[in-house]
């Protein structure tokens, strides 16, 4: 019985220091920030400047990036950008907006090209800045672009009347890893 | 004799050549130094016309290469990034890969920014109306075809190559025929401006070769002239002191002749036995003895122009007081004043400082002064010597002035510039036929320049001449020096 209760004993006070290390390592809970996304890890859409459209909901959106849609309300036709697979801006557009995985979209591509559903095929570009530089290029393109790859040649869209700097914002992406 | 000597001048300046031979004669000895300053002159001038010349050539040839032919350059390197612009164009066409359609559609934008660069340095150079108005018509065609291009980029990089092949068949070619147009338009003007700075350039080459060979001309002509003017005087000074020479002969003889003949006539009374008695063995003597030294005086003179003339004097400059050099020249003057009966007016202003000179020198330089005084005085018998202390404007210092003056027959003007000249005469004094060898004032102005002093006249015709001696005062201490050391100079007899 005592060497049950001296066990116990030993188990309890370890377990009060590891428990007392663990408080002193970890950071205090009161000076946390806020659990916000800074709005540099935020994923903007963006369109070519000439084209009138300022905001879109996320349906619209979904309908765009699916190629479901062919032309802005200004009759000019719409050209989807897309990042190289493996992209992590690639697949927060797939799971947020798309709401597919890798294999679904491009089967969704596949079987809409080839049953005339899907109206318009997107074009893939390796780099953010070949995306800002065809949404440039292009009037009627449509992409999409970190924050911090976001300049003056290109204009971010709201999404359901959220810009990409404002709180509420539904498209995040991780950091870059820093190698 | 002087119509001897007038025919003499005649036969030398006969002939077509006289009267530039008389102009010659007149600037003499400055004529080849007078000759070539205007040869200098006159070539200096044409010089900096033909300088001028060059020098706009060179402006004009800057000129067209900064404008024209830079122009033409920038133009060459418009033409190539215009064409560079469409043709990036066209090699998005050729792919597929919008990474490399991108890449193309980068090279035709960067070729449009230098097209637009290079048409508003081409608006920022223009001057005339009609450059203006092309350069903004390209800027206008440029912006139209630059329209089109970004539509065909555009269709391009959607993937639609028809469309984008329509849209440059339909806009672009048409649009980028303008431009081209304009560009040539431009590289003409350009042209005609090159052609009409060459024109120009040419034509100020001509006039620089025209006046370079004007300038040779001209020079050769006139160191041809200055060439034949040096020798054609060196050929008239040569006759002229031939013409001295012979003139120095006669006169030298005739002077010795007149004592040589009284010498002779005296010896041969004494040889004959003609005189007779102790006194007046006596005057014979004392003619005889007046002759030599007269003859003796006429030797030393010419001694000393010789000797003036090869360098061979050595002065002794020491400290003397201007009365004591007058006196010594009075005295030895005094006889021959004295037989003639002439009045020698003497001011000396009191307390004179001493002048730096040989008692010799300046003695010989006074007597020959006074002797000529003298010889031209005619009837008026006087003779002036006065000395005093004067500011000296030239030398911006007081000196000592010595003059010598006479109520002759003055000096004509015409005849001033060459009284100093050895062996002159003057028409007048050769008609007066007045003795003389024409040394003493040559050698009176070597002393007096010898003395660091100078000689100089002021004289008229029928009123007299004053001679004045120009001679620089002595630092005080050795003027108070000279004053005690002062002492008869026995050297002053000549």
């Amino acid at each position: 019985m005592r060497r049950i209760a001296g066990l116990l004993f030993i188990l309890a006070s370890a377990a009060f220091s590891i428990a007392a290390l663990s408080l002193e390592s970890a950071p205090n809970a009161s000076s946390l920030p806020e659990p916000q996304i800074a709005s540099e890890q935020n994923l903007a859409v963006v369109v070519n400047l000439s084209n009138p459209v300022q905001n879109l909901s996320m349906p619209e959106l979904r309908r765009i990036f699916l190629g479901e849609r062919s032309h802005w309300p200004n009759g000019r036709r719409i050209t989807l950008v897309m990042m190289e697979p493996g992209q992590p801006e690639r697949a927060v557009v797939l799971r947020d907006i798309c709401q597919m995985n890798e294999t679904d979209f491009n089967n969704h591509f596949l079987h809409g090209v080839f049953t005339g559903e899907v109206l318009v095929s997107p074009k893939t570009l390796a780099t953010p800045v070949g995306v800002r530089k065809f949404v440039f290029n292009v009037p009627g393109a449509i992409g999409y672009l970190r924050v911090l790859d976001l300049d003056p040649s290109v204009k971010a869209i709201r999404i359901d009347e959220r810009g990409p700097e404002d709180k509420g914002y539904r498209l995040h992406v991780p950091p870059r890893s820093s190698k | 004799m002087n119509g001897q000597n007038k025919r003499a001048r005649k036969g030398t300046l006969a002939g077509p050549a006289a009267p530039l031979d008389r102009v010659l004669a007149l600037a003499s000895p400055y004529n080849s130094s007078l000759l070539l300053l205007i040869v200098f002159f006159l070539v200096t001038m044409v010089g900096l016309f033909v300088i001028r010349d060059l020098h706009a050539t060179n402006v004009e040839a800057q000129k067209m290469y900064a404008g024209s032919v830079q122009g033409l350059q920038r133009i060459g390197e418009l033409q190539y990034e215009v064409q560079e612009t469409r043709r990036s164009t066209f090699y998005a066409l050729t792919t597929n890969d919008s990474n490399l359609q991108l890449e193309y559609a980068d090279q035709s934008r960067e070729a449009d920014r230098l097209v637009n660069e290079g048409i508003s340095e081409y608006l920022r150079q223009a001057r005339m109306p009609h450059e203006i108005e092309v350069g903004r018509r390209l800027q206008l065609d440029w912006s139209g075809y630059l329209g089109v291009r970004n539509e065909v980029l555009a269709s391009i990089l959607e993937g639609s190559t028809k469309e984008a092949v329509n849209l440059d068949l339909k806009g672009g070619v048409p649009s980028f025929e303008r431009v081209r147009q304009d560009l040539q338009e431009i590289k003409r003007l350009y042209d005609e401006q090159a052609s009409q700075q060459l024109a120009n350039v040419a034509a100020t080459s001509r006039r620089t070769i025209f006046r370079l060979i004007g300038v040779l001309g001209i020079t050769l002509a006139l160191a041809s002239a200055s060439v034949w003017a040096i020798q054609r005087s060196k050929m008239l000074g040569a006759i002229q002191l031939a013409k001295l020479q012979m003139e120095f002969v006669a006169s030298v003889s005739h002077e010795l002749r007149t004592p040589l003949a009284v010498i002779s006539s005296a010896a041969d009374n004494i040889a004959d036995g003609l005189v007779g008695g102790k006194d007046q063995l006596k005057r014979y003597g004392s003619a005889i003895q007046n002759q030599c030294r007269q003859i003796t005086e006429l030797v030393n003179q010419i001694l000393l122009f010789a000797s003036t003339k090869e360098g061979k004097n050595r002065y002794t400059l020491r400290p003397l007081q201007v009365s004591r050099i007058i006196d010594a020249v009075l005295d030895n003057t005094a006889e021959l004043v004295q037989e003639i009966g002439f009045v020698i007016e003497r001011r000396i202003e009191s307390g004179l400082p001493c002048v730096m000179g040989d008692l010799s020198a300046l003695s010989q330089c006074l007597q020959n002064l006074i002797v000529n005084a003298v010889k031209y005085s005619g009837e008026s018998r006087w003779i002036g010597i006065r000395a005093f202390v004067h500011d000296s404007e030239e030398r911006s210092c007081k000196e000592i002035r010595i003059t010598v003056q006479d109520r002759g027959m003055g000096i004509d003007r015409l005849e001033m510039p060459h009284i100093f000249e050895p062996f002159y005469r003057g028409a007048a004094v050769m008609a007066a036929q007045i003795h003389g060898t024409g040394l003493g004032l040559s050698l009176a102005k070597s002393i007096a320049e010898a003395m660091g002093g100078t000689l100089s006249v002021v004289s008229e015709l029928a009123v007299g001449s004053i001679f004045t001696l120009h001679l620089p005062i002595v630092e005080k201490q050795e003027s108070e020096m000279a004053s005690v050391t002062s002492k008869p100079d026995p050297s002053i007899r000549t």
